[in-house]
């Protein structure tokens, strides 16, 4: 009873949040703010859609930072099958559910799925500081197996914009520099400063002895985010740009007599700069009041320069006011709109996709399934050489199925080898184009268009290479696909 | 595939040709167009003794010359430079009134020829009267009628025989490797197959292996059995893949190509440039209205560009060639012996035609086909004898894209990957005929900028849409501009939103300085592209074209 009350005192100190004083608590200390998050991994299977890998472990730390609830980096609970919370020394655990989690920010707040109070016994939520300066002094924490906290002074040698965990998606970090050892539950690290939560370590080179922060500002943004109810995410604007420092360019984009600014190069369908009408080859001068250079950075009043995708990714909100000066074809126009976040399942080609398994659907030994970025980097680091080199462009150039209508685009990845897919073997990765005189736009409209079996009783299935279309039974494919789940394999959809 | 990169042509060569040979590998061998794997079945049935087989004792040696060849290799990283001087020498024999066969890799690039026989220490110059890079076949002659009087009016010509049965004996005649005279190694004749030819890279054709040790050197010598030529040796494999896999081209192929130049030019091989894929599946030969009797194959497409561009459509059926019947696996009957449909056309010659019979839309009709030459592939093949085009203004160095551009820039730029690989199947001609990259920026203060954008591809200049290196030239140096950017040159690559621009008059004063400071003898050269002889299915002017991306791993996250 007591430790509840003593609890709650503290949840609303954090709720109060700044100006309480710390010296009300003991000192925090890895043994009494660090809890384990244990999780169980396990990826879907591309190349057999209905199949999932390997499980593995990953073993890592959260910070806890309410009466029962842990923040851990989105990273550790990837395509989880299993996680549970433990405490840093009894080893008490309870199986774990998922609060919020954001791949982009590379987030996750967990709370125990069931009551266990003993995992959390004698662990205080933490305080959270956003004071972090570059030069600043901080501290990695880490446990060890017998459960005594390891304290690690590092220093941050700047902050930046820099890669979390998806490749393309760049937030506020802190680098710093030190050396770290590594520990059982070393994916992801609280970093602390005057005993308050600070940011959770990224990535750590240990050639170099530097490491990647995820810091505080994207935390309190996050948990502000989750607090509200709906969860929004973090907004973006949408563009890719170029610099102007070259001379010719910036006279050619009529900057002669103007400082900095940025040229843009693309525009993504449907992004927040997009809808406020952003156009290629305009050039951005200034984002919220805050004149862009020609490097593409700003200077931010906290941290000095800074990419500017931190005024939006950071500094911001889904639904807040953005205004852009810019200027198009040598004249100088502000723009005003709203910020917003393309969900990655909008996008024709999903850019990432976790916690689901590929969408499939198999017809007498034809594999369809809808393409995502997923899908071509299950090919490895050359991806872009190794992946079909017909997907890899179509994923590039997205435009042209994008104007067709489709939501996604669906392909026929492989063929199984059956007396229904006789003569197709080796047949593999070519995009549908219609089927049985239809369009198809996403593997569930491809499972209705199957559904309804032609006078004949032969679908057609139209592509955009070779073979450029193939032929098969209804009859024989549901024979087969009857077949197929007796031999073994688990599912012959996924259309969810 | 992979093996083919460890193919050499087996002329002794003092500079790299023969490792530049070796890592072509052709990616995107047209396998689906010309549908390739035709085999005889050659029966192992009652040969010779072995002794008749391996008798040469009527062949006269001195019919049997050594080619020395001077070359010249193309520079296509810099390619107003003469380009690197070489020498090497293989093997040719006489056929006819002066006239020595050997292979087109053995003279290819050559700039001094000299022929050389086996009693004679004086090397006659020699010239190439006909040239066919794409059975690897060459004709030459003595430059002076007296030379060849004097020399070789008593040798006796060889003789061209036939297709040698399998594991009969052959005998392998010329100069290799390991000394400077003639050379004679004997082994049985291992296999009849359709395979790469590697000078070219992108042409497959009947071939014969061998287990007689072919060396470099022995390229373009006769293969001898029983007194007749059987082959002229060509290719094999570097002993660390395979031993005793020497190759050798049969005698069909060459008795095409000297049909072929007997009116004086070489006309290339014909190619119908249509794929096709077997009718196996029951569902299909229903869809059809096709009785199960094994015959046919389906269109998949066929090639605008190609022979059956405007006869042919997808899903059409090919019951017959000729008159011979298509099975489904896309195989015919000739003579008793099953080889691919392709074999007809391998026979024939540009301008002949090729009857079929076709089902389409449920009734049997007849097409006839005129056969002609598939061009747009030939981007993918190796080039010879040919100066590098180009166009240089102001640094910036523009080439028209073809596989020697792509190799010795080491182009991995994915736009620049997809309209090389995709030129023909993807009818990337039809917009631009040739696909000018930005290839290299020779650093200047204005251009320093613009390094980053070497090797894409170029969409337009001065707001002309390049379609051909022409076009390149005639934006610069036309006095072309962009309206209302009057005093740029602008410069636009396909998927890139950031143009290139350059100042007109600090670019042009750059010009000539850039041209003085790294040596630039001249500044563009310029030919006019066998592709445009594709006539009508070029388009003129067209702004339809999509625009296009290169890939990331995730969304633009700026």
């Amino acid at each position: 009873m007591r430790l509840k009350s003593f609890l709650s005192v503290v949840l609303a100190a954090v709720v109060c949040g700044l100006g309480f004083s710390a010296s009300v608590y003991a000192e925090a200390t890895p043994e009494t703010s660090i809890i384990r998050v244990n999780a169980t991994l396990q990826d879907y299977s591309f190349v057999k859609p209905w199949e999932k890998g390997a499980p593995s472990p990953r073993r890592g730390l959260g910070a806890l930072i309410s009466k029962n609830q842990v923040l851990t980096t989105a990273e550790m609970v990837v395509n989880a099958t299993y996680i549970e919370l433990e405490h840093p020394s009894s080893g008490a655990k309870v199986p774990a559910k998922i609060v919020a989690r954001d791949y982009e920010a590379n987030l996750a707040l967990l709370e125990p799925a069931v009551s266990n109070d003993r995992v959390f016994e004698g662990v205080v939520p933490m305080e959270r500081t956003n004071a972090v300066k570059a030069g600043d002094s901080v501290e990695v924490w880490q446990i060890e197996d017998n459960g005594d906290g390891v304290t690690t002074e590092v220093e941050v040698l700047r902050v930046n914009v820099g890669r979390y965990f998806l490749s393309g998606s760049n937030f506020l970090v802190y680098q710093i520099k030190g050396s770290l050892q590594a520990r059982v539950n070393s994916f992801t690290l609280p970093v602390i400063q005057d005993g308050k939560l600070a940011g959770m370590l990224l990535s750590y080179n240990s050639k170099e002895q530097t490491a990647n922060i995820l810091p505080m500002p994207i935390i309190e943004a996050f948990l502000a985010d989750v607090g509200d109810g709906e969860y929004e995410g973090f907004p973006m604007l949408g563009i890719g740009f170029a610099q102007t420092l070259d001379e010719q360019l910036r006279d050619f984009a009529g900057l002669a007599d103007k400082d900095g600014g940025i040229f843009v190069r693309k525009i993504a369908k449907e992004s927040s700069a997009d809808k406020g009408g952003i156009k290629k080859e305009d050039v951005i001068l200034s984002i919220n009041g805050y004149p862009i250079d020609s490097r593409g950075n700003y200077t931010d009043p906290t941290y000095g320069k800074l990419s500017f995708s931190h005024i939006v990714r950071g500094n911001a909100k889904v639904g807040d006011k953005c205004t852009v000066e810019l200027i198009r074809d040598g004249e100088p126009m502000t723009l005003e709109f709203e910020l917003s976040r393309k969900d990655a399942a909008d996008y024709l080609i999903d850019p990432y996709m976790f916690d689901r398994g590929p969408r499939f659907l198999i017809l007498g030994g034809l594999i369809f399934q809808e393409l995502t970025s997923p899908y071509l980097e299950s090919w490895g680091d050359n991806w872009t050489t190794r992946a079909p080199f017909k997907l890899v462009y179509a994923a590039a150039n997205p435009e042209k199925y994008e104007k067709e209508g489709r939501e996604k685009l669906v392909f026929l990845s492989n063929v199984l080898k059956t007396p229904s897919t006789l003569g197709y073997e080796g047949v593999n990765s070519v995009v549908v184009t219609k089927v049985n005189g239809q369009a198809v736009g996403s593997i569930k409209e491809l499972s209705a268009v199957f559904s309804k079996v032609p006078e004949d009783g032969i679908h057609r299935i139209e592509l955009n290479d070779y073979p450029n279309i193939i032929y098969v039974r209804d009859d024989i494919s549901r024979d087969i696909n009857k077949q197929l789940l007796q031999y073994g394999i688990g599912q012959l959809e996924r259309l969810e | 595939m992979n093996k083919n990169r460890s193919l050499t042509r087996w002329k002794v060569q003092v500079v790299t040709l023969l490792a530049v040979c070796g890592l072509l590998a052709p990616e995107l061998a047209m396998t689906q167009q010309v549908a390739n794997p035709a085999l005889s079945n050659p029966k192992v049935d009652m040969p010779p003794p072995e002794s008749v087989q391996a008798d040469i004792s009527e062949i006269d040696l001195d019919a049997i010359v050594r080619v020395e060849v001077d070359t010249k290799q193309p520079n296509y990283r810099v390619p107003w430079n003469v380009g690197g001087m070489g020498s090497g020498n293989g093997t040719g024999f006489l056929i006819g009134k002066n006239r020595f066969l050997t292979n087109a890799h053995v003279v290819s690039n050559g700039r001094l020829i000299y022929i050389k026989k086996v009693s004679d220490p004086r090397p006659y110059k020699a010239r190439v009267v006909n040239i066919a890079h794409d059975c690897d076949l060459a004709l030459l002659e003595l430059e002076s009628e007296s030379d060849y009087e004097n020399s070789f009016e008593d040798v006796e010509p060889l003789y061209i025989g036939g297709i040698p049965k399998l594991n009969t004996t052959v005998i392998a005649v010329g100069y290799p490797i390991g000394g400077e005279r003639i050379s004679v190694t004997r082994g049985v004749v291992s296999r009849v197959d359709f395979r790469s030819y590697s000078h070219s890279g992108v042409d497959n054709h009947l071939t014969i292996q061998v287990d007689a040790a072919i060396n470099p050197g022995n390229s373009g010598g006769p293969v001898l059995q029983s007194n007749q030529v059987v082959g002229v040796a060509f290719q094999g494999y570097s002993g660390s893949v395979a031993q005793n896999t020497g190759y050798m081209i049969p005698v069909p192929v060459v008795e095409r190509f000297l049909k072929d130049v007997e009116d004086g030019t070489y006309d290339y091989y014909v190619d119908i440039a249509t794929s096709t894929i077997g009718i196996l599946n029951p569902a299909q030969r229903q869809a059809f209205g096709l009785p199960n009797n094994g015959i046919g194959v389906m269109v998949c497409e066929a090639d605008a560009a190609g022979s059956a561009g405007d006869k042919l459509k997808t899903k059409d059926v090919l019951l017959s060639i000729d008159g011979h019947t298509i099975f489904s696996d896309g195989f015919i009957e000739i003579e008793g012996e099953r080889v691919d449909m392709n074999e007809v056309i391998e026979r024939k010659f540009a301008g002949d035609t090729v009857n079929l019979e076709v089902w389409r839309d449920k009734e049997q009709i007849d097409v006839e086909i005129e056969l002609k030459r598939f061009i747009p592939y030939t981007i993918q093949a190796n080039q010879y004898d040919k100066q590098p085009q180009f166009v240089l203004f102001a640094g910036l160095q523009f080439q028209p894209v073809d596989r020697s551009v792509m190799t010795s820039h080491g182009i991995k730029d994915f736009q620049a990957r997809y309209h090389y690989t995709y030129f023909s199947s993807d009818e990337i001609y039809r917009e631009k005929p040739q696909v000018i990259i930005l290839t290299a920026v020779l650093p200047d203060s204005v251009n320093t900028h613009l390094q980053p954008y070497v090797h894409k591809v170029v969409e337009s200049i001065n707001g002309k849409k390049i379609r051909l290196l022409q076009d390149v030239y005639d934006a610069f140096y036309k006095q072309q501009a962009e309206p209302g950017k009057e005093d740029f040159h602008v410069i636009r690559c396909v998927g890139e939103g950031r143009p290139l621009v350059l100042k007109r008059d600090e670019a042009d004063v750059a010009h000539d300085r850039i041209k003085a400071k790294y040596n630039v003898g001249f500044t563009s050269h310029l030919e006019e592209p066998e592709i445009l002889q594709l006539g009508d299915l070029i388009k003129t002017e067209d702004d339809s074209e999509e625009e296009a991306e290169t890939p990331t791993a995730a969304a633009i996250s700026e």
